[in-house]
């Protein structure tokens, strides 16, 4: 038994050897996404798909070697590498980090090629590049008979790349290279069939509204950079010795790494609550400069509202969510790697990246749980009535990441980012599942047209069963364990001064489950169960090739045994036991757990679940699967023919049609924008500007110049009859003059 | 020394105009023979540009490359080149348009080809010029001079509307910089007593610099204090408002910002595609160039007054530009339009004044010149295939031709400022320059928004020309970009990936110019912390007096005397 933890704890590569290879990880997606995108036509559909295989599968290996890396304690000594920001002793464990030099630097700004990998990002690289290569073997298959292959396999390599570079970057401005970069990948992946407008109009509807986000993002960011400085102009020794560093050497680090550095945010986070004393508290106003006037814990409070918009935007929550559903354009292996698995957790993973300063603000944490809930709930009923599988699968990932953001805005980060895991398995799962019902369907996506699949795509069935019983929270499986483990938190963590948002987003996230677990259930029933529908476009379903299915089988099986992770099997520091995961992450969230403690912004529950809870969760899910099981099996058959009350029609149209947000967005957003745009060039650029003013100055030119022209007549008798009446008339003036 | 040493800027600066002449012997139906000889001069220019640019010390002295000799010594001026860092990364932004726009033009141009590079090479001439120019006067010249090429170029190789624009653009931006002559010869006679008075840039500043400091000391204290100045600071504080407002005119019109702007869209969607590249990838820096260099050190007192009005416009023009390219069908009009948007922030920057924002705008002028001249230049080409601007008359082009969509969409995601190209380094530092600098917030909030709408309305006119099915006939058998066409983009877009993922050595070669033009700037704001003499001061090479620069020709004592 020592044995075995000896060799899992002795990295094959040690971390001091590997950490300057980091950099491999992002480039080989990228060396794969320019062969392939360059020289893709030429090499042909074999090589490219070897091309961009081996790239993911060489960024998974190298990522299994750092994740290895990070949970190094060969000898008994654990993996550490020293803190910028931080005294001497001062050292982050369990994590790796390699600084390739400066990327930009002006004025005391600077931004440093630094790549970080901790227990949080290093299982991040293994989903993005596990479940990542998974989609690209499916991606074989699935796009055999599509001519632009290279193209496709060179964006969905560039995404990997970007995401790669958005979870390791150790400073946000980083980070955000890849966040705009998956932005980038995503657009050009939705828009991948682009000579069907509206899926090219779906990806430009995805990048604008994402940049939406991205504009709060970078407003954000401008106002850490200000709160940093603020902060180092402010601070006295006791502020430094609290967050266990000094002056010199936080300044040493801010002169070395930049302000944004993930490191020298989370010393200012320590610093900042009122703890043992110092010049600088969450009450503190700043003193100088842009922010004058406003306190550390305003600024903080905008701040990560503003990183909350950011996050809405790319994770599509409210009030931004409306891009992902319509991203279900591009092909069905994009909307599973892409719109499920990884690049819409990207906001998840930056508040559990900032955690220690997002526990700063309870109300910035109340208004991320409450969005995070209603856009759950919201999600959740928009997928009851739609028809298109792939759209339910985009509703319920919206509802999905709304549950972590719940989990994050509650401060139980650990199970968000459980959950975002077990998430990308079982819900890559289902979206493969989907992909491979249209595939085997002739690109039938609506339900109410497919039906008895059980039969004909046994593998695609029975993964898309596990999988659906994963997300609907069903007890031995993953999604019960860590949606449940959301829940826990949520219930039992209470904000400062802001007790009642734990009930009410408990209670809203009852509601989800249920919900949740109805059109699950649903889409299940009409899909593969009953008899297959006459509408069907294919008499018969025919089961996927193995580059398909194999991919099901491992991410069915995945979304099994992550379950392990929830499992409260590690003993925790004060007694009791603490689910692995939690245990895991332990060294990236306990900076946050140590802010909390002194600024008393989040009262953190360490209890485990008790069995009553776990039934309660249990018994909704069940109830909402029942509901659905009998209106789909037993009620609606027995109803066909009979004519259907008005009231429920116009129910359910409202939600076929979205509550009509996007029609509202259109309305009181994207018509005025448009129209003042038109309004302003016509009247003020046209008219007033260059008509008016440009033109009428050259047009008062000319037309004097041609008034006097008429002066100029030549005719010497004129000149001289107006000199005698100037004359005359100034004889005139003068004889006035001097008679008064 | 070699002759490099003191010539290498006059090397760069005259190589076209030598090749001009070589190309005004030929005869004008060697259209072959002109073409390759321009394109030989500019690259050979490109190669001595290229020089210069490394042999800029960024640790060195603020001007560098100088060279002096006595000119119209009567009226102070003296013929006096050298460059700073911005100055000589705008002259290797210039020379490396110049090959490729001859490329561009190959077959664009089809009249008047030899009159055509003739034009050209005269134009590169006189943008070196103004960019190496030490003195006010000799500016004035080059950055007059400039005009005629370019109105030329847009009335006789331009589209159906081409005199008219040529004429607006002409009288447009004369009219600026007339204002600003009378207010660089008032300079003249206000900055000194006869004799130490000069048009040299170096003594200009200095001798002002004095007065200045006095004005700003006096500008912060009680109301009515500058009531008891005296000399040339009592001078500047009544007329150099004035004096400003007519630099900052000049320059505002070249700029454009908004509200004079509406020369550009009318000269940008008449001009030939050289005409368009070079207009938005160097004339356009004039006025920012002008900005940084005179209008603001030389009276940081006004500019710090005018500074709100100022920073207001550039914001305005930053979301009026980008709303105006939300409203247009010509896709010419929507990138002169987005020019303005791109040159708001490069304005935002300036008046920021603080390192980061200065930078941010230097590296947005040299970013706006590599992704805007590429799409001018990329919509050049469709443009020659179709001969319509209107977006409505394309669609679905990516069907037919996939490479040049592909470089239209790098291009783009340039022109977006997506992380990792250029765009974004610049925009990003011109941001955070002004959420840093002493401005209101809002002003950067409102400067972001241009984020959102850059990216709707690139986009926009992307899916509309390139996505979706081939609605026009016309359109199926367009052909892709050939190998010409290709090798003249492959440069723009391998600079997008450069300039974004390694900006640091362009950035090392800005930065001390950009710390210097905050020093200056700063001088007339209130309570800044006032900068050590040493950068505000500008130190240039000292007049060599006629005797010393006959010296080398006079021998050291009578040979008769010699042993």
């Amino acid at each position: 038994m020592d044995g075995i933890v000896e060799f899992f704890r002795t990295a094959p590569i040690p971390p001091e050897v590997f950490s300057p290879s980091l950099g491999l990880i992002i480039l080989l997606p990228l060396l794969g996404a320019f062969v392939c995108g360059v020289f893709g036509k030429w090499l042909g559909r074999a090589n490219v798909h070897l091309v961009a295989c081996s790239a993911i599968a060489g960024a998974f290996v190298l990522s299994l070697m750092a994740f290895w890396a990070t949970s190094d304690a060969a000898g008994g000594r654990v993996v550490s590498m020293p803190n910028a920001f931080g005294l001497d002793r001062d050292v982050v464990r369990y994590a790796i980090a390699h600084d390739y030099g400066t990327w930009f630097a002006a004025g005391d700004f600077r931004v440093n090629f630094g790549l970080l990998v901790d227990h949080l990002s290093g299982i991040l690289l293994l989903v993005i590049t596990g479940v990542g290569f998974l989609i690209h073997l499916y991606s074989t298959s699935y796009m055999e008979h599509d001519d632009g292959y290279w193209r496709f396999f060179a964006y969905l390599n560039l995404f990997v790349a970007a995401m790669l570079t958005l979870v390791m970057a150790d400073n946000l401005v980083l980070l955000f290279v890849g966040w705009e970069g998956v932005g980038m990948a995503s657009y050009l992946l939705i828009g991948f069939w682009y000579t069907d407008s509206a899926k090219a109009w779906a990806g430009r509807k995805a990048f604008v509204t994402n940049r939406i986000g991205d504009f709060a993002f970078l407003i954000g960011t401008f106002l850490l950079i200000l709160t940093v400085s603020a902060f180092n102009r402010q601070a006295d020794a006791r502020d430094y010795a609290v967050a266990g560093t000094s002056r010199a050497r936080y300044e040493q680090g801010l002169s070395e790494k930049g302000p944004v550095t993930f490191k020298g945010l989370e010393k200012m986070a320590l610093a900042l609550p009122e703890g043992m004393g110092g010049a600088v508290s969450l009450e503190t106003p700043i003193e100088a400069g842009p922010l004058s006037g406003y306190t550390f814990g305003g600024v903080m409070t905008a701040t990560m509202l503003l990183f909350l918009l950011g996050a809405a935007g790319k994770s599509a929550q409210l009030p931004l969510y409306v891009w992902l559903p319509d991203a279900m354009a591009g092909p069905t292996p994009v909307s599973a790697l892409i719109h499920a698995a990884t690049m819409v957790t990207a906001g998840v993973y930056l508040f559990c990246r900032m955690s220690s300063l997002l526990v700063l603000s309870p109300t910035a944490m109340a208004t991320i749980a409450i969005v995070g809930a209603l856009t759950s709930l919201l999600a959740a009923l928009i997928a009851f009535a739609q028809d298109d599988i792939k759209k339910v699968l985009a509703y319920s990932t919206v509802s999905q990441l709304g549950i972590m953001f719940m989990g994050v805005g509650m401060g139980v980060f650990w199970a968000a980012a459980l959950h975002l895991v077990t998430h990308a398995c079982f819900k890559a799962c289902l979206f493969l599942g989907a992909g491979s019902v249209m595939h085997g369907n002739g690109d039938e996506t609506d339900i109410k047209k497919l039906g008895g699949l059980w039969k004909e795509q046994k593998w695609t069935h029975a993964t898309f069963l596990v999988s659906t019983l994963a997300i609907t929270g069903i007890i031995p499986l993953s999604g019960f364990f860590s949606k449940d483990a959301v829940f826990h938190g949520v219930h039992h963590n209470h904000l400062h001064e802001l007790h009642w948002v734990s009930g009410l987003v408990y209670a809203l996230g009852l509601v989800i489950t249920a919900c949740t677990a109805f059109y699950m259930s649903r889409v299940y029933l009409l899909t593969f169960t009953g008899r297959r529908s006459p509408e069907a476009k294919v008499a018969h379903a025919h089961e996927s090739a193995w580059h398909m299915t194999l991919p099901l089988v491992i991410l069915a099986f995945l979304s099994i045994v992550t379950l392990v992770y929830a499992l409260p099997l590690m003993p925790r520091s004060g007694g009791g036991f603490q689910p692995v995961f939690e245990n895991f992450l332990s060294p990236v969230l306990r900076p946050a757990e140590a802010v909390a403690r002194t600024a008393k912004t989040v009262a953190l529950d360490t209890s485990s679940p008790a069995f009553v809870d776990y039934l309660i969760a249990w018994m909704v899910a069940l109830s909402g699967g029942a509901t659905a099981a009998f209106l789909y099996l037993k009620f609606f058959p027995a109803q066909v023919g009979k004519p259907v009350p008005a009231f429920a029609r116009a129910v359910r149209r409202t939600a076929q049609n979205k509550f009509y947000v996007d029609e509202l967005y259109e309305f009181i957003l994207i018509r005025p924008v448009k129209f003042v745009a038109f309004i302003l060039f016509r009247v003020v650029d046209a008219l007033v500007i260059d008509t008016v003013l440009v033109r009428g100055t050259a047009y008062v030119t000319e037309k004097v110049g041609f008034g006097l022209r008429r002066l100029q007549t030549g005719d010497a008798q004129a000149y001289a009859a107006i000199m005698a009446l100037a004359i005359l008339g100034g004889a005139v003036y003068a004889l006035l003059q001097v008679l008064s | 020394m070699s002759f490099f040493d003191t010539h290498l800027l006059n090397v760069v600066i005259y190589l076209p105009l030598v090749f001009a002449a070589l190309v005004l012997m030929l005869p004008s139906t060697e259209h072959g023979q002109v073409r390759t000889i321009t394109f030989v001069g500019m690259l050979l220019d490109l190669v001595f540009g290229v020089w210069a640019y490394f042999r800029f010390e960024p640790s060195g002295a603020e001007f560098q490359m100088e060279f002096r000799v006595p000119w119209f010594q009567q009226f102070g001026m003296s013929y006096h080149l050298g460059v700073d860092g911005l100055a000589v990364s705008l002259l290797l932004l210039t020379v490396f348009l110049g090959p490729l726009v001859v490329l561009a033009s190959t077959t664009y141009i089809q009249h008047r080809i030899k009159e055509f590079h003739l034009a050209l090479l005269v134009l590169q001439t006189t943008m070196l010029g103004a960019l190496a120019s030490m003195d006010v006067l000799l500016f004035y010249i080059f950055f007059e001079a400039m005009l005629i090429p370019m109105y030329l170029m847009v009335g006789v190789w331009g589209a159906e509307d081409r005199r008219m624009a040529a004429v607006k653009f002409f009288l447009y931006t004369l009219v600026g910089s007339l204002l600003m002559l009378v207010a660089i010869v008032a300079l003249y006679f206000v900055s000194g007593a006869p004799g130490t008075r000069s048009f040299d840039y170096g003594t200009l500043y200095n001798n002002l610099l004095g007065a200045n400091q006095q004005l700003a000391a006096c500008a912060s204290g009680p109301e009515g204090a500058c009531a008891s100045l005296t000399g040339l600071a009592a001078t500047l504080h009544t007329y150099g408002p004035w004096m400003f407002a007519a630099f900052a005119l000049a320059f505002a019109i070249k700029v454009p910002m908004w509200p004079v702007h509406t020369w550009l869209p009318d000269a940008h969607v008449q001009a030939p595609v050289a005409g368009s590249m070079i207009l938005a990838g160097v004339m356009l820096k004039m006025g920012t160039y002008g900005f940084w260099r005179f209008a603001i050190p030389l009276f940081p007192v006004a500019a710090q007054a005018a500074r709100p009005f100022l920073a207001v416009l550039a914001v305005i023009g930053i979301v009026y530009g980008a709303l105006m390219c939300l409203a247009q069908r010509d896709i010419k009009k929507l990138i002169a339009y987005s020019s303005v948007s791109h040159l708001g922030y490069c304005m935002l920057g300036l008046l920021a004044v603080t390192s980061e924002g200065a930078t941010g705008s230097a590296y947005q002028m040299l970013n706006h010149g590599v992704s805007t001249g590429a799409l001018f230049l990329l919509f050049g080409f469709l443009y020659e295939r179709r001969h319509t601007r209107l977006m409505s008359d394309y669609g679905g082009i990516a069907k037919v031709m996939p490479v040049f969509t592909a470089a239209f969409v790098i291009i783009t995601f340039s022109s977006v400022a997506v992380p990792g190209t250029n765009g974004f380094i610049g925009e990003f530092l011109v941001l955070m320059g002004t959420f840093k600098s002493t401005l209101p917030l809002g002003f950067g909030a409102f400067a972001t928004l241009g984020v959102i709408l850059g990216a709707a309305y690139m986009l926009w006119m992307v899916q509309k020309v390139f996505f979706g099915g081939i609605t026009h006939r016309e359109n199926q058998h367009l052909r892709d970009m050939n190998i010409r066409e290709m090798l003249t983009t492959a440069p723009f877009i391998v600079l997008v990936a450069v300039m974004g993922l390694m900006p640091q050595p362009f950035l090392d070669r800005l930065a001390p110019s950009t710390d210097r033009y905050v020093a200056r700037a700063s001088v007339g704001a209130p309570g800044a912390l006032q900068a050590k003499d040493d950068q505000l001061r500008v130190e240039v090479m000292s007049l060599p007096s006629t005797a010393a620069a006959a010296r080398p020709s006079v021998p050291a004592a009578p040979l008769a005397a010699r042993e």
